[in-house]
Order: C-alpha cells, then structure tokens, then sequence
C-alpha cells in the first residue's frame, strides 16, 4: 500500500515538473528578488546593494502614496460593481434564455473577439470616440439632447471606469455563465412549481447558487483592475494615478528599488483582497 | 417550446447594446481606417479609400510591424502549445492529492491574480542581475507562461473534477494499459476543452502587453511595437493594422471552430458514444 | 615554383603583400569615402536606436545604399530610451539619445567615447556644440547645454570636461528650439508669453508633456513668465524652488486647467488636431503633422525665448574592429548631408548645416535655415505639403530661434526629487 502511495506521489510530481518549474523561475524568484531590490539604493543609472528602509519610508510617508492607493480603491470597487451588473445580466441571458448550445457558443464567441485587438489599439478608439468632436458629442450634439460638447467623457474617472468595464466585463461573465450552466435546472422548476414567480426564484435560487461564479469573478475584475496601469494613464490623460502608475513611473526611470517597494505593497494588498474574498468560496470545489 | 417570457426581449435587447458597446472602439477603428489620404487619427473624416490598407504593407517611417507580427504569432504559437500540454499534464496530475499540491495550487492562483507589471519588473530583474539576455522567446515567453498556465489548469481542473471515471474504469476492465486508456478514450473526451485551452493560450499571449513589457529585449512582440509606433505614428495605418488584427482574430476562431466541427462531425460519424454522457 | 625577384631582391609575392596593405591602409585612412573592404562591410550590421524623431527606416534605406552595411533601427519612447542605453549594453550598437539622457546614463560606461580626429566634418559642427557659443556674442543658455556634457577626457573617460578635448561623448546631429504650439483658429488672438499656457481663458484646454526632465523646464518658463519668480538655473533648481515650480502647477491642475497630460508624440498630435487642447508644449514634427492634415497649428515664438535640445550619436562601448570602423563610417555619412538635409525638411536644425544644404533645394534652405518666404510649396520628406507660396517659418531664421534659446532639456542634481515631486503632480 506504501508503495502505491509512494507512486503516485512521484508520478503527481513528474507530471507537474514542467508547471512546477515554470512558476519556480517566472514567480517565485522574481518576487523573491523584488524583495530583495525593494531594500536597495539606486543612483540616476543603477542599482546598489544595500539594505535599508528608505524607499518604504518614503512610501509611506508621502501623502501621494495614501491619494494613490484611495484611487486604486475606488477604481475597483466601482468597476467592480458596473461589470457585476452587466456581466449578471449577460450571463443570465445566455444560460438560461438561449436555448440550443450552439448559439450559446456562438454569441458567447462573439463576446470574445473584441479582446483579440490590441488593448493599445482599443484604447486609442474611444478618444475619437468620446472627444469634443467625437462620435458620441456629435450624436448627442445633433439630436439636440445638449448644447455643448460634454466634456466629462474623456480625460475624466468616467472614461477611466468606462474603458475597464470595456475591458473587464468578460471575466466577469465567462465563470458567472459556467457556474451557472452547471446550476440543476429541476431545482429552478421545483421553485415555479411551489409558486414562485421570476424576480424570485432570481433572487432566492439562482443567485446564492451563482455566488462562486460571481467570487471568482470579482477576484479577476479587482486584481486586474487594481494591477493596471496603461487604461488609467491614457483615459485619464495622464491626469490621474493609480499604484501600477507609480510603478511604471519609477521603472521608466531605472528606479528599481523604490517601484520594488510600491510593487511589493500592492502586492500585499492584492494578495489580502484575495484572501478575504477565497474566504467566501472554496475554489477547489467549485471548479 | 414554451413561449418566450417577457423578460426574453428585455434581455435581448440589453445583450444587443452590450455587444455594440463592445464593438464600439472596433468598429470606430474600422471607419476610420478607410479613411482617404489627408485622414488623421480623429473625426471627422477626410475621403474614403483603402489608402492606409496599401501603406501598411509597405515600410513605414518607423517602426517593423512584420517583424513584431512574426514574433507575436510564433511566441502565440509557442505559449499555446507549451500551455495545452502543461495543463493537461498538470490536470491529470491534480486528481489525486500528491504531497505538496495544495501549495502548487496556491502558487496558480497567486501567478494568476498577481499584477502584471510585477511579473514584467521581477523577471527583467532576475535575467539583468544574473547576468543573461532578456529577450523575447526566453524571459517574455516565460513571462507569458504565467499568465497562460493558470487559464489553462483552472480550466483543465474543472473539466476533470466533471469527469465520468467510469469511463476509464471500462476501459481498464477491458484490459486497455494506462497509457491507452489515456490516449484512447481521455484525451477523446476532453478534446473540445483542450481546444478551449489553446485557444485562450494562443490569445492571451498575443494580446499580452504587460507582462511582456520588460521581458522582451531588443526586439518587440506586436503590442509593445504598436505602443511603440504611438510615439511617432500620426496617420491612420495604426487603425488600419487595428482592422486587419481583428480580421485575422476572427480567422483564428473560425479555423478553430472548423477544426472542433469537423472533429465533433468524424467522431458521430464514427458512431462512437464518446464525448455524449450528458445526455 | 620559381621566384622572380628583381634587382632590389624583393619578391614578387613582397611586391604584392606591400602594395595591399598600403591600399588597406589606404583605404582605411581615407576619410569621408566608403572605402572598407567590400565584402565584409555587407556582413556587417549595426543595431542602432532611439526616438521616433530619428530613427527613421528611410535613413537605414539609404545607409544600404550608399554604406553597403544594414543598419536595424529600434524606435522606443524617450524613458525606453533612457532605460536601454543604461541597463542592456549588448542590446545596441550605436546611440542615437538626447544630450541630457547622455548626462544620465554616461557614468554607465555604456557608451565610449569618440575620436574627433576621425570626424571629417567636425569643424564644420555648429559652434552650439564645440564651445557652447552659436556666434561669438551668444550667451550660453541656461540648463544641461550639449557642449557641457559633450566632451570627455579619454577613450574610456567617465567624467566630462569642458574644453573641446578630442573626445566626444556623442556626435551632434539634430537639435531644435522648442516652444509651445496653439491652434490660432481656436483661439483667436495673439500669443505672446509662457506664462499664457495657464491663462484661465484657457481653462480645461490646455496640456503638458508627461516627461519629467523636459516638462520641468517648459513649467520653469511659465513660472518666470508669470512673474513668480526668477530663477538663478532653471536647469538646476533647488528643492524649494522645485516645490514652488511644481506647486503653482498643481494648483493650476486641481482647478482643471489642463485638458490630458501626454506622453508620446502622437497624443500630442491628436489632442491638438482634435480640438481638444488649444494651448500645449509641442515638438516641431507634431506641428508639422498637425497642419498636413489641414488644421492650423503655430509654432509660437514667444518674448520669454525658447527651450532647446539636442541629440547626438553615440558608439556602444562593446564596439571594436570591423564594425567599430564601420561606426566611424556611418558618423561620417551622417554628417556629410543627407540625412542632414532630411531632418531639416521636418524643421529641426542639422549639426552640421553646411553640408545639409548641398541636399536642399534653394527654397527650402530659404524657408527653414533663412527665415525668408516660401517661393514654392514646402513639402515634408515624405511628401505631405507643409507651407505655401509666402509663407514664412514659425519663429524664422535660425539664428533668431536658436539664438533665442534660454534653456537646454536638463537633468538637475536634486534629480530624484524632482522626480518624485513630479509623480506627486499627476497623482494629484
């Protein structure tokens, strides 16, 4: 019996070898060495070895620091509950009101071409699209629904939350839309059955049975909202930052140990987001 | 059939506006990469031609498109193919608790939700203080790795914790060898998914920007060259290599709905139950 | 076999060894001819890079052509730019950066430094870049000024020094005087000051570029224009006046002053020509691509003066034998005229004018150099018309724009800070 355990240990093993070396060389040494580096002194150029705190104390007592963060906050919480909302919806519609799998392929295809153009490319769109002589002012403009360009649609928070909700509201669909194809679909007759009407058996079946779906939504939406840096500088105008910003910033400028320093508390951040909300659901299991 | 609720209109509208909100920026790139010949990167729109579609093969002032497309499309081509073997691997793996998995797992999810100019930052570093060349098939594939790998064994992990082990038991009762069982009858099943996994590899690696934004040496893969060209490229050629990106997206999926139609249509006409037990 | 040996008792096979190598040598002392050996220079290639502002394919074209050698060219933004000169010096072979990116990264010891004896045109080199004086009664400008850091003691010298001593830490090519660009349509009166940039009639239409070492410099001249303050060095400020600079700037953001920052080039050519900003520190080829879409755009001189640049060609320090000669080789060509006289068509101001008006037309050296109308179209090098009949340069001659200068791009001491504070402006 020893024997047989023994084997399929070296056997798990062996397979995940490559897996397993892939995250030891690509992960964890290099968090390993933003560590390191984040103790480190830097000239114009490059980067000494040292250790001291400087780069942290100068991280936390800056107040940019504390705006930074609030800003990476705020994005993702709003985000968050913008692509919740459309991606619930979305998903909703395609498990439950799309009846042959097919078609539920094919639009749910459909969704994904989009992400195929370069985020870059995307991006440059909406100003042509959201500027002062744009596409949607000048709609806006000759329907007469306003008087002057509206000039909040680009370079604003609006045009920030507006690009990542373009950009995010699929991870928010796709594990919704597995989760809930996976949902019984006797439990939700059972529910009409016993007299229940839609807005109901929405409320009281089919959500607290999506809730890991929706977990593992968030938890995509938020960490890759709160690790972005190219969406919030270009939509903003570069007029607004988030920490991915910061980072950046510095390593434009060869200061490696202080963007290892903010690197280092965002990571710590994230990874506590995350911890709380596995809190809520057992990944294991759901998958 | 039951009639369609009234909710059915609802939703369908509210899709329709979902899926134009999504097409917006692509299909304003569209417009305007007809533009005519005097066209800048805004509206309004100056002549109509395919004026731009002809510049983008010929060389431009600065910057190598082909180039980074060839890059992009082997590094996509490698990604892909290094990510479905891995996931499966590590799918099949996983199905029993091996010492150490829980960790393993935990490190996935970690390279998954972990920012990407993390990755993009402690890789450069690791290549420059040791002293080796960064570039664009070793550290920026490898970085890529990170961001593919999970996609693929989260999907792997939930197509096998769905998967009927009767299956493999006949075939063992048959007197098929591990190997064969593998090969013969799960492999067949899982086939749909691992197009699935490709899929995504071969996508996520191509539209990659961040992770490889420190990683991949002299010479760019498409993303970083386009936001490279932004520096000094003021005419509508960008759009118009925007367009034929999305065309050539569209492509992609096609042959790889082909490939799945085809594989579905052999294995009915083979009149095999694989792949039917949901029903 | 028999020797043949004439009377001198030299051998025909010494009689031939001898009259190679004086060809070689020759050949190789021969400045200013492509006279390397010719099979072995089309092996040879250089990775050079830099800006989109230089780096362009049609020069790599005509390197081809008239080198034989390849010349591949990288184009990055200018904070790329920095990074790779400093960090990956097997990455590169030639340099083509800015004078105050060479101020940062030199001590790296990336790059090596070059013997002028081997540059044929280096007399020729405007005096901006040798003693710091464009004429005799020039007053050198304020900041990080190219001949500051334009000379080193030795091939592998790490400090620079200020006499022209034979070694150069890069050889000048292209320069330019920047000001700020508006759309004189839109706003429809005359500019005449820096300090109009944060005019409240401007209010949610104006921009800044979002590079730190250049940005600083345009925000100093607004300050001094405003009245505010005079600075002592713009090109090298104290921490309180850093804090000041950067302080008014701030407050001017909050109340929504600017419209977007920008980062590369091309936003700035599409904020301007979208209407979207008015008023904005912009390069010379923005206005230019501005107006070849038929939107007016000024390159306005303002009272105050100019704030200049300038960019050079280094070698990488890695570089020796064949490919080091073929270095010198493309330096040489580089200076003789045509790509000089490319640039100047875009409206930036060769190194080495003399030699770039062999390769432009009467009118164009009129029109860019002179300062005079235009008696034809100017057209760009890639064709697009940029000025008719009587028009005149934004700005018009060259002595007058360069001679207007008050500041060079800088890199400070108090740098880092500067820096930080700067991060500390966008996020606010």
């Amino acid at each position: 019996m020893n024997k047989l355990r023994e084997n399929t240990a070296l056997k798990g093993w062996l397979m995940v070898s490559p897996l397993a070396a892939v995250l030891f060389f690509f992960l964890v040494l290099p968090i390993i060495l933003i560590v390191i580096v984040s103790f480190w002194r830097a000239t114009e150029f490059s980067i000494i070895p040292a250790f001291e705190f400087d780069n942290y104390a100068f991280l936390f007592g800056s107040p940019v620091t504390y705006t930074v963060f609030f800003n990476t906050f705020k994005y993702a919480l709003i985000t968050w509950a913008c692509t919740l909302l459309i991606g619930f919806t979305v998903a909703y519609y395609l498990a439950f009101h799309i009846r042959s799998l097919t078609w539920q392929i094919a639009l749910f295809l459909l969704c994904t071409i989009p992400f195929w153009t370069s985020n870059i490319i995307r991006m440059i769109s909406w100003i042509p699209f959201l500027g002062r002589n744009g596409i949607a002012n000048s709609a806006l403009l000759s329907w007469g629904v306003i008087d002057e360009p509206l000039e909040w649609l680009l370079f604003s928070d609006f045009a920030v939350i507006l690009a990542f909700v373009h950009l995010y509201t699929l991870f928010m669909v796709v594990p919704i839309f597995n989760t809930m194809m996976r949902i019984d679909k006797s439990l939700i007759e059972a529910a009409r059955d016993a007299g229940a009407n839609g807005a109901q058996i929405l409320w009281n079946v089919i959500i607290p049975l999506t809730k890991p779906g929706i977990m593992i939504g968030t938890i995509f939406v938020v960490t890759l909202v709160m690790g972005d840096f190219i969406t919030v500088r270009f939509m903003s105008g570069s007029q607004s930052a988030n920490v991915g910003r910061l980072i950046s910033n510095d390593i434009a400028l060869l200061q490696y140990p202080s963007a290892s320093a903010t690197a280092i508390v965002l990571l710590v951040t994230v990874l506590i987001t995350i911890g709380i909300l596995l809190r809520f659901v057992d990944i294991r299991k759901e998958l | 059939m039951e009639p369609r609720p009234r909710s059915f209109y609802v939703l369908t509208a509210f899709f329709t506006v979902f899926i134009l909100f999504l097409y917006g920026p692509t299909i304003t790139i569209g417009i305007l990469s007809f533009q005519g010949e005097g066209g800048g990167l805004t509206f309004p729109m100056r002549g109509v031609s395919l004026h731009w579609f002809y510049d983008l093969f010929e060389q431009q002032a600065v910057g190598d498109i082909w180039g980074s497309f060839r890059r992009s499309f082997l590094l996509g081509l490698m990604v892909m193919i290094v990510t479905v073997v891995v996931s499966v691997m590590g799918g099949l793996a996983f199905r029993s608790k091996f010492p150490g998995s829980n960790i393993l797992f935990y490190l996935i999810i970690t390279s998954l939700v972990i920012p990407s100019i993390l990755i993009s930052l402690g890789v450069g570093l690791l290549f420059s203080q040791s002293g080796l060349e960064v570039h664009w098939s070793t550290s920026g594939f490898g970085a890529q790795l990170t961001w593919t790998l999970p996609f693929g064994l989260l999907i792997m992990f939930a197509v096998f914790n769905r998967f009927d082990k009767s299956y493999e038991e006949a075939a063992r009762d048959l007197g098929a060898s591990p190997w064969q069982t593998l090969r013969h009858v799960v492999l067949p099943i899982i086939a749909p998914s691992l197009i699935g996994v490709a899929l995504f590899g071969f996508t996520l690696s191509y539209d990659e920007f961040a992770r490889t934004l420190l990683t991949s040496g002299s010479y760019n893969t498409l993303p970083l060259e386009i936001f490279g060209m932004t520096t000094n490229v003021t005419s509508p050629v960008l759009y118009a290599l925007g367009t034929l990106t999305t065309v050539f997206s569209l492509v992609i999926i096609g042959v790889f709905l082909c490939v799945a139609l085809i594989m579905n249509r052999r294995k009915s006409r083979q009149a095999s139950d694989a792949g039917k037990g949901d029903l | 076999m028999t020797k043949f040996t004439n009377r001198n008792g030299l051998s025909r096979r010494t009689l031939l060894k001898g009259a190679a190598s004086t060809a070689v040598a020759a050949g190789s002392t021969t400045l200013g001819a492509p006279m390397l050996w010719a099979q072995n220079i089309k092996d040879v290639t250089l990775r050079q890079f830099g800006t989109g502002v230089s780096n362009l394919n049609d020069v790599a074209t005509k390197v081809k052509e008239d080198l034989g050698f390849t010349l591949e060219m990288t184009a990055l933004d200018t904070d790329s730019v920095t990074q790779r000169a400093a960090t990956q010096p097997n990455s590169f072979d030639i340099a083509d950066i800015e004078y105050f990116i060479c101020k940062k990264v030199w001590a790296a010891g990336n790059l090596q430094a070059m013997d002028t004896s081997k540059i044929d045109n280096y007399d020729k080199i405007a005096g901006t870049f040798r003693s710091g004086l464009l004429t005799p009664t020039s007053t050198i400008a304020q900041g990080t000024a190219p001949h500051t850091v334009g000379f080193t003691s030795g091939v592998n010298g790490t400090d620079f020094v200020q006499e022209e001593s034979g070694w150069m830490t890069l050889i000048p090519t292209i320069y330019n005087a920047d000001t700020l660009g508006i759309r004189p349509d839109l706003i429809g009166r005359p500019i005449s000051n820096w300090s109009e940039l944060l005019n409240p009639e401007f209010k949610g239409k104006a921009s800044i570029l979002d590079i730190s070492s250049i940005g600083i410099m345009d925000m100093a001249m607004v300050v001094e224009s405003m009245g505010e303050y005079t600075y002592p060095d713009k090109g090298n400020m104290t921490k309180e006046e850093i804090d000041l600079t950067i302080g008014i700037f701030t407050e001017a953001k909050k109340n929504g002053q600017f419209r977007a920052f920008w980062k590369s080039f091309d936003e700035s050519v599409n904020l301007m020509a979208s209407g979207e900003v008015v008023i904005q520190s912009m390069w010379s080829p923005a206005i230019t691509a501005v107006k070849s879409q038929g939107i007016p755009c000024v390159y306005q001189p303002l009272e105050e003066g100019y704030r200049s640049w300038g960019g050079g060609l280094g070698i990488s320090a890695a570089l020796s034998g064949l490919e080091l000669d073929a270095a010198y080789e493309y330096i040489n060509w580089y200076l003789s005229g045509w790509v000089g006289g490319y640039l100047m068509r875009q409206g930036y101001y060769s190194a080495v004018p003399e030699t770039s008006k062999a390769f432009m037309s009467d009118d164009e050296w009129g029109f860019w150099y002179e300062g005079k109308a235009a008696e034809g179209d100017i057209l760009s090098p890639t064709g697009d018309k940029l000025a008719g009949a009587g028009e005149v340069r934004d700005g018009g001659a060259f002595l007058d724009r360069m001679g207007s200068v008050v500041c060079w791009n800088s890199v400070m001491d108090e740098n880092q800070y500067m820096v930080r504070k700067w991060n500390e402006f966008i996020a606010a």
